[in-house]
């Protein structure tokens, strides 16, 4: 009898493991399997690593049962282990999932070496225990099985970062195949290859080209933001392989650190590099500005002598990257400049009369050295979209689209996902939806694309801005100072990291009783759903990772 | 068709073509108007950029919904052969070591496709090479009807009345704007309508009370076809559809309806919807209303319009009408109308069913009826040619 409760008990603990891991491995994910950035993660709040309800149940289920102990040969203790175990192990409500757990081959392989190292370390502990106690002592093995368990339980995170460790070998053998496969897949097409990379504006200015350039040419790019060495790979086997049409391969190439281009660019040498901004995006894992910049001119280097460089030059660091004159061919464009000063520094492209209205973006682009210019219209709203644009007009038109052709496909441009859409409800208010830009320059353009709104209430719901480093403080204060200036109403979601932002808007004469704080992105969504009316807009600006 | 065995229908969805969502709508509304005896449906969908594909999972609507459409398990890539001996799919062509190619026999395609690379005439022309009978218009008629600029030649040479209008080249537009302007402005009053001269459902299409205006419009006009057509926006007509089915001589047209748009629908809501008809009949009034005098010079201007454009299977044909000038102008003719203009054949006692069964042995009948036709014709040529030793190439001409 004894025997079976153990059992049943040393299974209810170990389900219970492996259902910890299952719901750790979603936050896993998120950091991308980095297990230092995992388990500082874990470790930043005790309840991630310690549940209080698990640690109690347990706690609790020991004390009745040394209390139940009176009799002996009951199996009173045993039942109330159970039934503390049960308790203990039952999943927590979890708060708001923005993004659900993708079950990957990869995922699916470290579930499975997770769970098995937490059965091997519970098979292991148990030979311990039976080695060093005495086992036949009433009480003694149902405590033992429980604390073995409860401690297998709390210590799931370990299992998820052992298991990563032990899938190890099998996982690079596994990527350098899939690797060599995108690599003959791009042979056997041998596209152009555009490689675009900065701290923001990536992803916009991708689709941006992908669409001017196939006004003449079979553009394909990297869907969504695949930006990472194994993203690329996967589009390309999954989407480019046999796609003998295409003409350009468009990639967006990300970095966290230093090489990570390198290591991109000898699956995809670039013949065309675009780089976009060098801000302060992920400082906090670069370190310093000096070192973003090091990490996107890998994009630059990798470049043939004779291929194409196409830089922001109103961004300082893009700009000393220009001076470098690698390689031969560096086109750069501007918002900034005068013609005549553009002539004089020798920029290839520059923006002026840039005016925006609700409808969109105007601006008259030039090529200062010819005088060669357009009248560009479009519905893409965003000051710092000029930019992107002048930069797909300088790569473009460098590749053959004419000037004139380029300027009509910008009139049927559309944002890519989730980056200043803008949309109007069925009850007559307007969406802008901006929840993928969280960068200084960004929020900049949307909140004034918010202002323009004059017809009601002006929305801005927002966790402010993460990941900035020393920067982010000030950068968040900043965005507080702008939201007072241009909304009317403020909700902040997140109470911790948006103190910045709060303060600021304190600091100004913004009516408070407008602002508000909650925990939760969708309490923000029940807000605006039943305060605002026809004529109102809410701006969506970022949207955070479930980690934080 | 009662004793025969079951036909396999092939629905063709989706498309290269900016209406290619619609199409999926329509396709699935096709699919599902068949009885389940006698036919054997099979889907086929063209993706956005062009790819064919066949499955099971391609016969529900919900497995669009996500976009990953493509990933179902039974969903295959697929061709329609040119070659006349497959007469249908071949299925998986490029298979490898561990799976095999098939070929799937198709008695009827039914093209449910909107706009380029469907309605124009392209994949009838494939089909045409196939030898499959297929519903709707042929080549020629679909072709000549997908061009707005063209429709409008044909009918004016026909008698049917058509409003006035200029067209213009992409390529004309892009090297000299001033001179098209003007040239608009001289001939026509503002407000005007641009329309690129292929496309359906709106797309493409700007309304211009200023010159500012029209220069966005033919900009816009301009990404979606390389000709771009521009007519006067009468601001007193209102639009009448007729539908149209038949082949060969025996054509019928179907009660009018007149489409409402948002505005109109408002003001019309007191007049006509009191006592809730429902959201349904909102957006159309059905029978239109208009006189019996015009209702009957609609459906005969429609049977004639079919007939010259050699029609074959169904139309809807949009006029703009002023009732009280009594004038009609015959503004386009759909010959993949949106949910096959079933609301209207309704009225005239056509169920879905009906209504699909009847376009497939139309499209029987017409390719019954080509195949009155030689097109094989046995001559000596290539053996006196080769007997000249080749030289004779040019003397066998």
């Amino acid at each position: 009898m004894s025997e079976i409760l153990q059992a049943m008990l040393a299974a209810v603990w170990l389900l219970g493991a492996g259902l910890r891991i299952v719901r750790q491995a979603r936050f896993y994910q998120i950091e991308e399997y980095m297990s230092g950035r995992y388990l500082r993660w874990a470790a930043s709040r005790r309840e991630r690593w310690l549940p209080a309800r698990s640690i109690s149940a347990w706690m609790l289920g020991i004390a009745v049962g040394a209390l139940l102990a009176e009799a002996p040969g009951s199996s009173l203790p045993s039942i109330v282990a159970l039934l503390a175990a049960i308790v203990a192990i039952l999943p927590p409500r979890e708060s708001e999932v923005k993004k659900s757990l993708a079950v990957t081959p990869r995922m699916k392989r470290l579930l499975l070496s997770a769970c098995a190292i937490c059965a091997i370390a519970f098979a292991a502990g148990w030979g311990a225990v039976s080695a060093v106690l005495p086992l036949d002592i009433s009480l003694i093995p149902i405590f033992a099985v429980s604390a073995l368990g409860c401690a297998l339980f709390l210590l799931a995170p370990l299992w998820l970062v052992a298991g990563n460790l032990l899938a190890q070998p099998l996982e690079s053998a596994l990527r350098s195949r899939y690797l060599k496969q995108a690599a003959e897949a791009l042979a056997k097409i041998n596209p152009k290859i555009v490689g675009i990379t900065g701290s923001y504006g990536k992803t916009t200015t991708k689709s941006f080209l992908r669409d001017i350039l196939n006004a003449r040419f079979r553009a394909y790019a990297t869907p969504k933001s695949f930006n990472t060495l194994m993203g690329i790979s996967l589009a390309i086997n999954r989407d480019l392989a046999d796609d003998l049409r295409a003409e350009y391969f468009i990639c967006e190439m990300g970095a966290y650190v230093e090489g990570e281009i390198d290591r991109i660019c000898q699956l995809t040498p670039p013949d065309i590099a675009i780089v976009t901004e060098v801000g302060p995006q992920h400082l906090e894992r670069f370190g310093s500005l000096e070192n973003v910049k090091r990490a996107k001119y890998e994009l630059v280097k990798n470049l043939p002598a004779d291929g194409v460089a196409v830089l922001n030059w109103d961004n300082p660091f893009i700009r000393e990257m220009a001076a470098a004159g690698y390689p031969e061919t560096v086109l750069t464009v501007s918002r900034d400049l005068t013609a005549e000063a553009a002539r004089a520094h020798g920029v290839s492209w520059i923006a002026s009369d840039v005016q925006e209205t609700l409808d969109g973006l105007s601006f008259t682009v030039t090529r200062p050295a010819s005088g060669e210019g357009a009248q560009i219209m479009t519905g893409i709203l965003g000051q710092h979209n000029v930019t992107n644009l002048l930069l797909c007009i300088a790569a473009a038109h460098h590749e053959g689209v004419a000037l004139r052709d380029i300027a009509l496909r910008i009139r049927t441009l559309k944002p890519a996902e989730s980056r200043l859409v803008q949309e109007r409800t069925a009850a007559g208010i307007t969406i802008i939806n901006d929840a993928y830009s969280a960068n200084p320059a960004g929020v900049v353009s949307a909140l004034k694309v918010l202002g323009m709104h004059e017809t009601g209430a002006r929305l801005l719901i927002t966790p402010g801005m993460i990941e900035l480093g020393d920067r982010q403080d000030e950068e968040n204060h900043k965005l507080g100072l702008l939201a007072a200036e241009y909304a009317t109403d403020i909700i902040l979601v997140g109470k911790a990291q948006t103190q910045p932002i709060a303060r600021a808007i304190q600091s100004t004469s913004f009516d408070l009783t407008r602002l508000r704080v909650v925990e939760t992105l969708s309490e923000s969504i029940d807000w605006y759903q039943e305060n605002l009316q026809a004529g109102d807009a809410v701006l969506f600006l970022n949207d955070l990772p479930d980690t934080y | 068709m009662s004793s025969r065995r079951r036909q396999t229908v092939a629905v063709i969805f989706g498309g290269r073509s900016v209406e290619h969502d619609v199409s999926i709508v329509t396709g699935h509304q096709i699919m599902n108007a068949f009885p389940a005896d006698g036919y054997e449906i099979l889907p086929i969908y063209i993706s956005r950029d062009g790819r064919w594909f066949t499955g099971d999972a391609l016969g529900a609507l919900d497995n669009f919904k996500d976009g990953n459409i493509l990933r179902h398990d039974s969903v295959k890539a697929c061709l329609l052969s040119p070659d006349t001996r497959h007469h249908g799919l071949i299925i998986d062509p490029l298979a490898g070591r561990f799976s095999k190619s098939d070929v799937k026999r198709i008695d009827v395609a039914f093209p449910a496709l909107h706009g380029s690379h469907g309605e124009d005439g392209s994949i009838q022309g494939l089909l045409e090479l196939a030898d499959v009978p297929y519903v709707g218009y042929a080549t020629l008629g679909s072709a000549l009807t997908n061009d707005k600029i063209m429709t409008k030649t044909v009918l004016r040479q026909a008698g049917i009345p058509v409003l006035d209008d200029q067209w213009l080249n992409r390529e004309t537009w892009l090297e000299r704007p001033e001179a098209c302007i003007d040239e608009i402005l001289r001939r026509f009053e503002l407000p005007l309508f641009i329309k690129p001269a292929t496309l359906g459902s709106s797309i493409g299409i700007g309304r211009a009370d200023t010159e500012a205006l029209l220069r966005a419009s033919i900009d816009i006009a301009a990404n979606f076809d390389r000709r771009i057509l521009i007519e006067p926006a009468l601001t007193d007509g209102i639009e009448i559809n007729c539908s149209v089915i038949g082949f060969g001589g025996r054509y019928e047209a179907s009660t009018l309806e007149q489409p409402l748009s948002w505005d109109e629908f408002l003001s019309y809501e007191d007049k006509y919807l009191r006592g809730g008809e429902g959201m349904k009949s909102a957006e159309r009034l059905v029978p239109a209303p208009i006189s019996a005098e015009l209702t009957e010079r609609i459906k005969a201007a429609s049977i004639a319009a079919f007939k010259v454009m050699d029609g074959r299977g169904i139309a809807r044909i949009d006029y703009l009408v002023r009732p009280e000038r009594n004038e009609i102008y015959l503004n386009e003719i759909n010959t993949m109308p949106g949910s096959l203009a079933l609301y209207l054949w309704r009225e005239d006692d056509y169920t879905a069913s009906d209504l699909v069964r009847k376009l497939v042995q139309l499209a029987i009948d017409a390719h019954a009826e080509k195949r009155r036709n030689h097109y094989d014709y046995q001559t000596n040529l290539v053996a006196l040619a080769s007997q000249r030793g080749g030289k004779g190439s040019k003397a066998g001409k």
